[in-house]
């Protein structure tokens, strides 16, 4: 599996300014796979973004607002998108302040079609 | 939430970990299964035969781990269909601990795995500061010792700490 998966992640975390792109299984916050680079925490950043899209998830289901596509968090050297695919599997990107978001939301979604 | 401990200086370490990782319970014990502390809702079960039942399987998962690939297994977890459990050992400078956690899903364990390391940091870096044991847990008063803690950790209402109220 990890084999199939490492393209994925390694085209995700060839653009701009993406520090870091993880796989990981939303309900254990687990690492299925990654492509980091140097100094990140993919464990921990793996379990600490599956919590917050899990919860914002039920978030959106507890409003009937339906299906959580696409999450963002802005900090302040840096942020962090995830996506799911609906199978327990999340795509985390970590990237720098002045990555671009739309691109990168594109390929999550182009990622999350291959991994669904 | 409910926190007690026999030795003060496991205290805070506990729970900052219980708060950290949302976890339902977590019990610190000797190897042997003599409880050390308990944080969390501690109500769910019966904490003695808890621990009795920790040491058993960390014991048997150690020896397979030794029997399997020739050092004992680290970390045990079991999924249920709605509480889950990690058992795993915590080395400081005042010998081993198994830390028994119960958690469900509002945590996950990855989450509990990160704070666990933390705990395992902060507990060694506690037994540094803590002052000495006076005497060995299995001494020959080892039933005056187990009344003790058994009153320390089952004494009434005045270790209670709010949160949520609900025990």
């Amino acid at each position: 599996m990890s084999a199939s998966l490492r393209p994925v992640l390694e085209t995700l975390t060839r653009q701009r300014g993406v520090r870091a792109s993880l796989i990981v299984s939303e309900s254990d916050g687990l690492v299925i796979d990654s492509s980091l680079r140097f100094g990140q925490d993919g464990e921990r950043v793996a379990a600490l973004a599956a919590s917050v899209y899990r919860k914002a998830r039920l978030s959106a289901k507890a409003a009937r607002l339906g299906a959580v596509t696409f999450l963002q968090l802005d900090a302040e050297r840096g942020r962090i998108c995830v996506a799911g695919a609906g199978n327990d599997l999340v795509i985390v990107t970590v990237a720098d302040v002045a990555a671009n978001v739309g691109l990168i939301r594109m390929e999550l979604f182009k990622a999350l079609e291959l991994i669904a | 939430m409910k926190i007690a401990a026999v030795e003060p200086w496991v205290e805070a370490p506990l729970k900052r970990y219980v708060d950290d990782a949302r976890a339902r319970l977590a019990l610190l014990l000797h190897p042997n299964g003599q409880v050390l502390a308990q944080a969390g809702f501690t109500r769910e079960v019966d904490v003695m035969t808890a621990c009795a039942l920790a040491s058993a399987i960390h014991a048997t998962a150690g020896e397979l781990g030794r029997q399997v690939e020739g050092r004992a297994f680290g970390g045990l977890h079991y999924a249920g269909p709605e509480k889950q459990m990690y058992l795993a050992p915590l080395q400081t400078s005042r010998g081993a601990y198994i830390c028994f956690t119960v958690f469900d899903d509002e945590t996950s364990l990855g989450l509990i795995r990160i704070y666990f390391e933390e705990l395992g940091r902060d507990l060694a870096a506690a037994a540094l500061e803590a002052p000495p044991v006076s005497a060995s847990v299995l001494a020959g008063g080892f039933e005056a010792e187990l009344n003790r803690n058994l009153s320390a950790l089952f004494r009434p209402r005045d270790r209670w700490e709010g949160r949520g109220g609900s025990q």
